[in-house]
């Protein structure tokens, strides 16, 4: 029972960490991208079309080439026509969530589905661990291992090169970076491809890794649960990918629940909740310290 | 100039989307200008269209003043969408359970009550903002799902029409109805309400203290502050008003066209609406061609597969696009400031 619910946590995890990794580098750049979950979809849908009678391999290198030149495109956007990140990123997944739907009645005839025959699946990991532990790590899929092993690289080019250095640069003050000759722009849009190909990959994970089927609702809003875990993060590889690793076991909890008479509807709303209280939290620490700063001076 | 000025960045983005979606129909095999031509007349051709493009335009006249009051003062804010769902399930239930009050108190109780609850939502974002300088694009972007699950939870469970096996509320008093314009269309009294909230916000801007405040505000927050105008409060109450109005849309939604509580009834208002307001830039008649634009689209496009088998989406393309290219800045501005310099320039440097 336990061991299940670990095991289905770190399947729920897994896009989560992808995405959020992605959102959390986009972020670090200076964008707040809400455009995941539309990427995420875009991804899914691309990986099952490639995986069909194809390769998983290169169903992934599509996922994420799609998601990276849709996130490119909506940096352009953002970085030098200067529209909104916020709006840019909703309006996106209306219009990708819209295109979906499209292509699939004008090519397939189907409403919101697709089932191809032969989808290669992602390979799974077999563990040679006993019991218990066998139970919960054994059996995932390659991207849930890439997915974690993402999380201490990122925070190793984040904090510890000359790259991850120029692109915190450019997200804390872009008039500086630019004055030391880094370019803000073009930092944003490749950490906007950055974000997109991880989002992509998250969604093949879904499509070809979890179901091995599309459907429009294959992503139940998990772009927007990544973005509350970089939020909630507060931007730190480690604290987001725990913050996703909560996320995925509410989400493998809830999903064993739903039988029993507990509210699903309830708990699905817990991290967007998280979120405003972890907001709230980190406000007043801050006023408590400006507060502090003021009494000490006075 | 001025009037030619705005009128070319509202329609350049809508060009451009056009061109995009005309690209979209023609890769799949569509004829884009019949398409258009087909859209145009299910959302126009004829009284009943009409009336139908009016009935689908009426949240988003909500939705796109929630959002237009609330970007004025530069507060901004997703969370109409939220308001909106809050708002429209306070009223479906006072109006199934008062079901003993007549009809002139009972109905504008639901709205009044639909306005405070949408409101009320605003409250949290709204003081974090103004208290604590939190960002009010995620709170408000967050509250949005906890109202969706919140009240999907709600109607699946303790408001569940009995004998329903939808998530829905049962049906509100017939008291409470709001009166259709001209049945058989879904037009009701709520457009007029709408349109009298827009004239009301018209007026307010450009002749009330409050409308020259929250323009200062939004365009130099920092003068405003040295003027002795207090910012936190005014984002604070604007954020609140722009609660209350789209509660107030969707206890419209919910008195009018749908008659109770659906689960996911809103197909997006709250974004449309941003769309509608930015489109607007603000303007009042701005925000009801916009809403009335986005209205005709969506029902034209749910009566055009009736005939034609293009698939509907292209309609929430182009909604998206819209929304994308609406805030995008095509140097429009800067283009005309150079024009204008050049004309003053060449009238002999008087200004």
């Amino acid at each position: 029972m336990i061991t299940d619910i670990l095991f289905s946590a770190l399947v729920m995890t897994t896009p989560l960490i992808l995405a959020a990794l992605g959102g959390l580098i986009h972020r670090s750049s200076g964008i707040v991208n809400v455009g995941l979950d539309g990427m995420m979809l875009l991804g899914a849908l691309v990986a099952i079309i490639i995986a069909s009678g194809g390769n998983w391999a290169v169903a992934l290198v599509g996922a994420g080439f799609a998601g990276g030149v849709t996130g490119w495109l909506m940096s352009l956007g953002i970085t030098r026509l200067r529209a909104n990140e916020i709006i840019v990123g909703l309006g996106l997944n209306i219009a990708i969530a819209g295109a979906i739907r499209f292509y699939l009645k004008a090519a397939y005839g189907s409403s919101g589905n697709l089932m191809l025959p032969d989808v290669s699946r992602l390979p799974k990991i077999d563990l040679p661990l006993p019991g218990a532990l066998g139970a919960v790590f054994s059996g995932h899929s390659i991207l849930t291992w890439i997915a974690w092993a993402l999380v201490p690289l990122t925070a190793w080019v984040l904090s510890r090169t000359a790259l991850g250095l120029r692109l915190r640069a450019c997200g804390t003050s872009a008039a500086s970076a630019a004055a030391i000759g880094l370019h803000p722009k073009r930092m944003r849009e490749g950490a906007g491809f950055v974000a997109g190909a991880l989002s992509g990959l998250a969604g093949a994970y879904l499509s070809i890794g979890v179901v091995g089927l599309f459907n429009e609702g294959i992503t139940g809003g998990r772009g927007f649960i990544a973005l509350a875990a970089f939020y909630f993060g507060a931007n730190r590889p480690w604290a987001t990918a725990a913050c996703a690793l909560l996320f995925g076991i509410f989400d493998a909890v809830q999903i064993r629940l739903q039988g029993r008479g507990f509210p699903a509807e309830l708990i699905q709303t817990l991290p967007y909740i998280m979120v405003c209280v972890v907001l709230l939290l980190l406000g007043l620490a801050a006023r408590r310290r400006a507060q502090g700063k003021a009494a000490s001076h006075g | 100039m001025k009037y030619l000025q705005s009128a070319l960045t509202i329609l350049f983005p809508v060009a451009i989307v056009l061109v995009i979606g005309a690209a979209v129909l023609l890769a799949a095999g569509y004829n884009p200008l019949t398409v258009y031509s087909d859209l145009m007349t299910e959302a126009f051709g004829g009284q009943r269209r009409i009336a139908a493009s009016l009935s689908a335009a009426t949240p988003l006249i909500f939705t796109g003043l929630a959002a237009a009051v609330a970007f004025r003062v530069g507060v901004f804010t997703v969370g109409a969408e939220g308001s909106l769902y809050v708002g429209a399930l306070m009223a479906a239930w006072l109006g199934f359970t008062l079901t003993g009050l007549n009809g002139w108190l009972l109905a504008p109780l639901c709205l009044l009550a639909g306005a405070a609850a949408g409101m009320v939502w605003m409250l949290p974002p709204g003081l974090m903002k103004a208290r604590l300088g939190i960002d009010e694009i995620v709170t408000t972007l967050m509250l949005n799902f906890i109202a969706i699950g919140l009240t999907t939870w709600l109607v699946n469970g303790p408001l569940l029409a009995p004998g329903a096996a939808n998530s829905s509320t049962p049906q509100v008093a017939e008291a409470a109805r709001l009166t259709r314009l001209m049945p058989p269309s879904t037009l009701t009294t709520g457009f007029l309400i709408a349109l009298a909230l827009l004239v009301t916000y018209a007026v307010w801007q450009r002749r009330r203290i409050g409308g020259y405040e929250t323009l200062v505000g939004g365009l130099a927050p920092r003068f405003a502050r040295a003027a002795g105008i207090d910012m936190p409060g005014l984002m604070l109450r604007m954020l609140l008003v722009s609660g209350a109005i789209a509660g107030l849309g969707g206890a419209i939604q919910v008195l009018g066209p749908i008659g109770r509580f659906v689960a996911g009834f809103s197909t997006g208002y709250g974004f449309t609406g941003i769309a509608v307001a930015i489109l607007a830039r603000g303007n009042p008649l701005g925000i009801l061609i916009g809403a009335v634009l986005f209205g005709g689209l969506s029902t034209a496009g749910a009566t055009i597969q009736l005939f034609s088998d293009v698939p509907i989406e292209i309609v929430n393309i182009l909604q998206g696009l819209i929304m994308i290219f609406a805030v995008a800045d095509f140097g429009l501005r800067g283009w005309f400031a150079r024009r204008t310099a050049r004309q003053t320039a060449a009238e002999g440097g008087q200004p």
